[in-house]
């Protein structure tokens, strides 16, 4: 889990989804996930994911950087999620901080609907 | 024959601190029934309490009465709104004391106070300032305090207000609470005036500090706690908290629900009400 593989299933699991077509229109956004120590920068462009890379380094640029243990996000992709779990904001709330956003928080609020819907698709693979 | 709802809308003008507010509500159940007025949460309005109000068991023994507040759902504004020289905020006083002004200004005899949410907060303050006037508060998804919802993103030019107005809540909600429910909810959520979400969160997570002050109502009012297991802004610890700090209380733990429980899963949620409704009932008779 959480590896380029995965990453590609999830890839073709956001581009195919009829909703993310519309819901995903205006989302252009370069994210930076973080499972646990494994690192990917993922550029969203009209809500499809273009490409990602976990190759890292000093050129690599991103907006925004959602950073959990390896663990959160397994329970987060479970079938049901338990509680505290089962959407993004739940993990970064700061009650809960399961999940660090470190950046641009703008883009987020800006996307929340399209982002949300492409994270949800992660249960589909 | 279609199938046609018992809810009847209805707006009435309440006199409240020198302006009068013209509020919506819809009722149904039994007309002399122990009135039940039940609190939107924040952001949206009473129609997140239609299944309650069809519900035949609730309505034998129960007038339920679900309300906008002023600015929510087909509640106006007063007509000043639009040079007040603050953005629109919540108050505890306000709120508790425009509910009681709407059970004067429909004649009410020591209604239950059913809410959820800020709903379910403001039964707090319900109990501190009206102990006399209510007969029982149902404090859905409540506690003592709520921090970290008073987020200018809510109301911000460069973000689409309804959208993430509702995408922000929608994850307080069940995975297993039904899918036609959960988007419904959001869709109320998506309809909200721009800024009043963020308004009644400064109430939620600001002007609601019960931290301390619990312990000192009196208990005369029985306050039922009721919260869903999937509430991440007021988790079950924190309910169980309040309720153990409260005099003439019980806490109830919702399994496989969330923040929402009146409209996200109405089955769910009505299983767990009905012992509730039923002490009221007992305790009137």
């Amino acid at each position: 889990m959480f590896d380029t593989s995965w990453m590609k299933r999830w890839q073709d699991a956001v581009n195919s989804n009829g909703p993310m077509s519309w819901i995903g229109k205006h989302l252009t956004a370069d994210l930076m996930l973080g499972f646990g120590d494994k690192h990917f920068v993922v550029q969203f462009r009209n809500g499809k994911i273009d490409q990602f890379t976990d190759i890292l380094g000093p050129e690599t640029c991103y907006q925004l950087a959602l950073r959990a243990p390896a663990d959160s996000w397994q329970k987060f992709c479970a079938k049901v999620p338990p509680p505290m779990y089962n959407d993004i904001w739940a993990m970064a709330h700061p009650l809960h901080g399961k999940l660090q956003m470190d950046g641009d928080q703008k883009v987020l609020w800006q996307n929340m609907r399209a982002m949300f819907w492409a994270f949800d698709r992660m249960r589909e693979i | 024959m279609a199938k046609i709802e018992p809810i009847v809308g209805r707006y009435v003008w309440v006199p409240y601190e020198g302006t009068e507010y013209r509020m919506y509500f819809e009722e149904a159940g039994n007309p002399n029934g122990i009135p039940m007025i039940c609190l939107h949460t924040a952001g949206t309005d009473g129609r997140e309490w239609r299944h309650q109000l069809c519900d035949e068991r609730i309505g034998k023994h129960f007038r339920v009465i679900a309300i906008d507040l002023p600015r929510h759902g087909k509640s106006i504004p007063p007509y000043d709104w639009y040079k007040e020289n603050e953005e629109y905020k919540l108050t505890a006083k306000f709120y508790s004391g425009i509910v009681m002004a709407f059970s004067k200004a429909l004649d009410l005899d020591k209604p239950v106070i059913m809410g959820s949410s800020m709903g379910g907060n403001i039964c707090l303050h319900l109990a501190q300032d009206y102990e006399n006037d209510v007969s029982a508060l149902i404090a859905i998804e409540a506690c003592e305090w709520s921090p970290g919802w008073h987020l200018d993103w809510l109301r911000h030019a460069h973000i689409h207000g309804g959208e993430v107005c509702a995408t922000s809540v929608f994850g307080l909600m069940a995975p297993q609470s039904p899918d036609k429910y959960r988007w419904e909810t959001w869709w109320y959520y998506s309809q909200g005036g721009p800024g009043i979400f963020k308004g009644d969160l400064y109430f939620y997570s600001f002007d609601h500090d019960f931290r301390g002050k619990t312990q000192s109502l009196s208990g005369k009012v029985p306050i039922y706690y009721m919260t869903g297991v999937y509430d991440f802004a007021c988790t079950p610890e924190m309910t169980e908290e309040a309720a153990k700090n409260t005099k003439n209380s019980e806490c109830i733990i919702m399994e496989e629900i969330g923040h929402f429980p009146m409209s996200e899963n109405p089955d769910v949620f009505n299983r767990y009400l009905y012992p509730v409704l039923d002490k009221i009932v007992a305790a009137k008779q």
